[in-house]
């Protein structure tokens, strides 16, 4: 190197007057020593086997940990395939609970996957579950219509409860851009004060407890000859329409290109705002309709806990099924056995049932990581020796 | 009427101190751009984590406080792992991380019997002859030690994000992280520090909660105060002092309720513990109805992943 | 010839399959302008990133005088005197100078503390450089006040506090008006001329001729040559750059119709109260080409959005033929209802959506308007099959299948996409925004003949371009905005001169 350049340097930057010292010592300070290096670059696209690994080993991932945890907690090793698998699915009653459980399920996860397909973070689906619950109430209080009609006006009046609490944080966001996330939450324990207001005040039972009288015998979901409930058709219903909304109407076809981005549907022209309100209106009415479906096929009357844990399973199953409407139902099944193995466990071995939500987040979390590798390509670039 | 006010003043201060710290630490952490959802379950793994040492070994309830810290901020590493280095969507590993931490917290309470335990927990410190003038007195000189160190914590992290080497780098990093890479500041670092650091605040503010406040741990015991923290976040426009005034303006509400029922005033209990969530609600309408037509000092690159090779 | 001071031997990197570097290789001696020139998407910013250190090679080395060095980082390229201005520049925005400069050196020893000193060396510095390079920054003006050819300066001086002896600047007069072009060129010839290596990035073969000692020229990821760009003819240099010349099309003077766009007094202000557009009136008639030219930042980009329906104007208004009646806020819905099609220079911003697939990118224009069925039942078969026809008439190419995602397209093939689209209905207006930013010799020939042809078939085209030369080869008339007034309009044949002095307000 000419001598001139560092002089040259040194005229250029009154600050860093070394020229080839900073090199020679870059060099001395031994970086020639490593082998190589990771490189992480964004996928064009990811294929199918690639997606279905990662989803695999995520599970793997996740379950793993969860068995670690139950064993730590004082479950037999050898006896957890049993407690999920044989004593779930396998035991008729009990599998019958998990056709149950898996309702509202089913209903809340599909209510999560609608609004995540417009990008509302609709987490108020306690509050809207809730309202869906006060809705139903309402109408088996005042006795509205004749007794036929009572379990369709109890729906009814659950979804438009339901889809009005719903529609606060969706036109707060619309009009003032109030962020949903916060608002909805926040609008939970708004919507859980208003039912221990009730509770506690004119709906209370006669027997002095705080719940809302019984309901009559015409305004409990009853079971079809099969033994199915009424609930499960309904969310297998819900899970078939929801399907034709995404994939064959007009609707579904805006949705996507209001997820996928915004400011392009804007700018072709696409009511967005439109496609936002009515996609919140239709989660909050599915989140009623799973606040419907547990007060008159399970409680048999409105309670102050029928709704607790569901907003954040429904988000968890939204997730998991990448909002998709029959992959949330598989998933809500899914969970659904794992919520009555977890009451099993509670039974049998003292397990708390919060370890189901541990379970819940642990695996949501193996499946949230394992898209790193779906999203990514990382690899070890090699220098040459 | 006075002896109302007095007590109800004399109530804000440790009401304030819990939304005060959770603001701070979730500043720390959104103006590096990382959008943190995680304080409701943060502040109850610090809570759990304080009453377990507190029950079990009885040291003096600071230290007690600082194991909720140091939890909460071991916690955050997990978040930090899936958030920066995963890049997972930051709203829905934030979620994901309360829901875990409600659950674990729930799980070992229960387990370990630490569950509606009470005990004496952090006490007021008077002092001297401030502590007797009247009416000032009780309000402002018998608080807790966190209580009177809260004005040097927000100022001390005031000065880290804008007069120190560190903060500018935290800023950088949280407004235009290609800007700072390029200059050579490493984005996953900083993130991780501010996120680390910002956590056991989180932390600190639901040990005060618990040790504080409660005294006592039950499950799900802050009750959302995590949410109105990171909407007080919002409203403060991420600046700390004012994330402290609207710490005062939550307390003050809070710490009438229970006042108003005291003096005798008959209103709808229930309705009445709306208030705080109504009134944060009310807030962010405030806010998004004022910059509707300007800044919003939101960080730039808030609640984006940076990933360096990325190519369209 | 002395040994070079930066040298980089057969250099590859892949982006997840896509190959931006095939074996490319570089080097500049000390105190030259070394241009490196090559067509969008030849590799030349991939290959300068490599250099400062933002990318690691996949295979190939990198020689910093003589000795081959591995760049962990930005951080030690700087430290090795490597200093980059990227196209997009890296500073940040509500930060002053000061705290740019001052964040730049965080690399060299980290102090919690604030260093006061520093702060006063890092200001002494930053005056002392601006007037090395002929002329004044405020320390404490934040980089979103500055104007862009500022900007620039300020990444310049940043790099040279550093320490920079190689001065790398991506694409550096793309933003700047010929004067400032100039400018920037002497500012640049003072640093080589004191001994700093200033490497060129550049696609425009005129910075090449004018500026370069040096050329180096990539063509698919791959070293061309290196060649002095003095001695070799114009026509030479473009074979070089895009492997063949390509023939261009001489317009026959055409008869213009009625007017389909015009806008009266139109203003639109900024969140902070000053106007963007200021009282801007022109008209497009039909069968005509009108290009709004002017260095960005003078107001297009919010006159657009106006045209785009996605901004309101503050007064004045825009007459669109078929409305009937003036408008000052029109919805995109409606705008499309009125035939007007738009044609952005961000495509993935206001015209695909990346992650949905080529026929949903093509078919939601007709979509919305009812072609594909009702509400209730969507027609995918339909839809698929008029996608099909409409991209081989188009000729939009690298579709492997009509479900991929419309962001694996490359810039040319995804622009003629949106053509394919906003001209499946005849426009009556189109509105098209640098419609030919980021693609090759090509893909921009192709686009320039859509516009041709429809305004041969009566459209009315508004094009809005940072391009000097793209509008004055396609438009008819040419309207300058200059801080957002509409500062003098040309009618063809233009002068060059003229049209560049308006754009600085010399006019």
């Amino acid at each position: 190197m000419r001598d001139d350049v560092s002089d040259a340097t040194r005229r250029a930057s009154p600050i860093d007057t070394a020229g080839n010292a900073v090199i020679a010592k870059a060099h001395a300070a031994g970086r020639q020593r490593r082998f190589g290096q990771i490189s992480i670059e964004v996928r064009r696209s990811a294929s199918f086997p690639l997606r279905l690994f990662a989803l695999a080993a995520a599970l793997v991932t996740g379950l793993g940990l969860s068995a670690f945890a139950l064993i730590l907690v004082g479950v037999p090793a050898e006896s957890l395939a049993d407690e999920f698998v044989s004593a779930t699915i396998l035991d008729p009653m009990n599998f019958k609970a998990v056709l149950v459980q898996a309702a509202p399920l089913i209903l809340v996860g599909l209510a999560a996957a609608m609004a995540f397909r417009v990008r509302f973070w609709n987490l108020g689906i306690e509050g809207q579950m809730i309202f869906g619950g006060v809705g139903a109430t309402l109408v088996s209080l005042l006795h509205l219509g004749p007794e036929w009609a009572r379990l369709p006006l109890m729906g009814l009046a659950a979804v438009t409860c339901g889809a009005l609490w719903a529609s606060i944080p969706a036109l707060l966001k619309l009009r003032l851009s109030v962020n949903e996330i916060i608002s909805t939450l926040l609008l939970n324990y708004v919507a859980y004060y208003v039912l221990l207001h009730l509770l506690y005040g004119a709906w209370k039972d006669e027997d002095g407890f705080p719940h809302s009288p019984a309901y009559a015998a015409s305004e409990l979901l009853p079971n079809l000859d099969s033994g199915v409930s009424v609930s499960l058709v309904l969310a297998g219903g819900m899970t078939l329409l929801m399907t034709y909304l995404v994939a064959r109407s007009r609707a579904g076809f805006y949705m996507r290109f209001v997820s996928a981005n915004p400011g392009v549907a804007r700018a072709l022209g696409l009511p967005v705002a439109n496609m936002v309100l009515f996609v919140v209106l239709v989660s909050g009415s599915l989140a009623a309709l799973a606040g419907f479906v547990v007060s008159s096929g399970q409680e048999g009357r409105l309670t102050q806990s029928f709704f607790p844990g569901y907003g954040v399973s429904g988000v968890l199953i939204g997730f998991l099924a990448r909002n998709n409407p029959v992959a949330a139902a598989v998933v809500a099944l899914l969970m659904s056995v794992l919520v009555i193995a977890g009451q099993n466990l509670q039974v049998f071995y003292g397990i708390p049932p919060s370890m189901v939500q541990l379970i819940q987040a642990v695996v949501v979390m193996s499946v949230a990581a394992s898209d790193f590798l779906v999203i990514h390509r990382v690899h070890w670039i090699r220098y040459r020796a | 009427m006075t002896t109302f006010f007095v007590t109800w003043l004399a109530t804000i201060p440790q009401l304030a101190v819990p939304y005060a710290l959770a603001a701070l630490g979730l500043i720390l952490s959104e103006r590096a751009g990382v959008l943190n959802l995680t304080a409701e379950g943060l502040m109850l793994v610090g809570a759990l984590a304080s009453v377990a040492v507190l029950l079990t070994f009885r040291p003096d309830p600071l230290v007690a406080m600082m194991a909720g810290m140091l939890a909460a901020a071991a916690v955050s590493v997990l978040f930090s792992f899936l958030v920066i280095v995963l890049r997972v969507n930051q709203v829905i590993a934030g979620l994901v991380i309360v829901f875990f931490c409600q659950g674990l917290t729930s799980l070992l309470g229960n387990l370990f019997g630490w569950t509606s335990k009470a005990f004496s927990g952090l006490g007021p410190v008077s002092l001297g002859v401030l502590a007797d003038i009247p009416v000032i007195g009780p309000i402002l000189f018998r608080q807790d030690v966190i209580v009177y160190l809260m004005i040097p914590i927000v100022f001390g992290v005031s000065y880290l994000l804008q007069r120190t080497r560190l903060g500018l780098r935290l800023r950088a990093v949280g407004e235009s992280p290609e800007a700072a890479d390029a200059m050579g500041v490493s984005v996953s670092m900083t993130r991780f520090l501010a996120v680390t650091a910002g956590s056991a605040l989180v932390g600190l503010a639901g040990a005060y909660i618990a040790v504080a406040n409660v005294k006592v741990w039950i499950d799900d015991m802050t009750s959302g105060r995590g949410w109105i923290a990171i909407a007080l976040v919002i409203f403060a426009r991420w600046n700390p002092w004012r994330a402290a005034a609207g710490a005062l303006l939550f307390g003050s509400i809070q710490a009438v309720i229970p006042k108003l029922a005291a003096a005798g005033i008959v209103l709808p209990q229930y309705l009445l513990m709306t208030t705080p969530y109504l009134a944060t609600l009310g807030v962010m309408i405030w806010v998004s109805i004022r910059h509707l037509n300007g800044p919003s000092d939101e960080p730039g690159a808030l609640g984006q992943p940076y990933v360096r090779e990325e190519r369209r | 010839m002395t040994h070079s001071l930066l040298e980089l031997e057969r250099v590859s990197k892949a982006f997840d399959g896509f190959q931006a570097l095939d074996g490319a290789s570089f080097s500049a001696a000390a105190g030259e302008i070394h241009a490196l020139l090559g067509e969008n998407g030849a590799g030349k910013s991939t290959l300068m990133n490599i250099c400062c250190g933002l990318y690691t090679p996949d295979s190939g080395s990198l020689r910093l005088a003589g000795r081959e060095t591995r760049l962990s980082g930005p951080r030690e390229a700087a430290a090795l005197g490597i200093g980059m201005v990227h196209q997009h520049f890296k500073l940040v925005r509500p930060f002053s100078i000061l705290d740019n400069v001052l964040l730049s050196r965080l690399g060299s020893g980290d102090r919690i503390a604030s260093a006061k000193g520093e702060r006063l060396a890092m200001r002494a510095a930053i005056h002392e450089q601006a007037a090395a390079l002929g002329g004044t920054l405020d320390p404490d003006a934040r980089i979103d006040s500055l104007s862009i050819a500022e900007q620039q300066r300020v990444e310049v001086i940043k790099a040279l506090i550093a320490g920079a002896r190689i001065l790398i600047l991506d694409e550096p007069t793309a933003v700047l008006t010929d004067q400032e072009a100039e400018k920037l060129m002497l500012t640049l010839r003072r640093l080589a001329s004191s001994g700093t290596t200033v490497v060129l990035v550049t696609h425009k073969l005129m910075d090449v001729k004018r500026f370069a000692d040096r050329v180096t020229i990539l063509r698919g990821g791959r070293t061309v040559g290196s060649i002095d760009p003095k001695g070799t003819a114009l026509e030479e240099l473009t074979r070089l750059t895009v492997g063949e010349t390509l023939p261009t099309v001489r317009e026959t003077q055409p008869v213009f119709g009625r007017r389909r766009l015009e806008t009266l007094g139109l203003s639109v202000r900024r969140a902070d109260g000053t106007k963007a557009v200021d009282a801007v009136s022109f008209h497009v008639r039909a069968g005509e080409i009108y290009a709004i030219a002017g260095v960005s930042g003078n107001g297009q980009s919010e006159l657009t959005e106006v045209l785009m329906g996605l901004r309101r104007a503050g007064s004045g208004s825009v007459q669109f033929e078929d409305a009937g009646e003036a408008v000052t806020a029109a919805d995109p819905a409606r705008l499309r209802r009125y035939g007007v099609a738009f044609i952005p220079a961000d495509r993935y911003r206001y015209a695909l959506a990346g992650g949905l697939s080529v026929a949903e990118n093509y078919g939601v224009g007709d979509v919305a308007r009812g072609r594909y069925g009702s509400w209730l039942w969507l027609r995918r078969g339909r839809l698929r099959k008029n996608a099909e026809e409409a991209l081989s008439s188009f000729d939009v190419q690298g579709v492997r299948a009509l479900s991929q995602k419309a962001a694996l397209l490359s810039g040319g093939n995804a622009q003629k996409l949106v053509i394919a689209r906003e001209f499946s209905d005849p426009p009556s207006i189109i509105v098209a925004q640098s419609p030919s930013r980021g693609l090759d010799a090509r893909a921009t020939a192709a686009v320039h003949a859509r516009l041709q042809a429809s305004a041969r078939n009566g459209a009315a085209v508004l094009l809005v371009s940072e391009d000097l030369d793209e509008a004055m080869k396609l438009a008819h008339r040419i309207g300058v905005m200059a801080g957002g007034k509409l500062v003098g309009e040309f009618t063809a044949p233009f002068d060059r001169q003229q049209i560049g002095g308006a754009m600085v307000g010399h006019a």
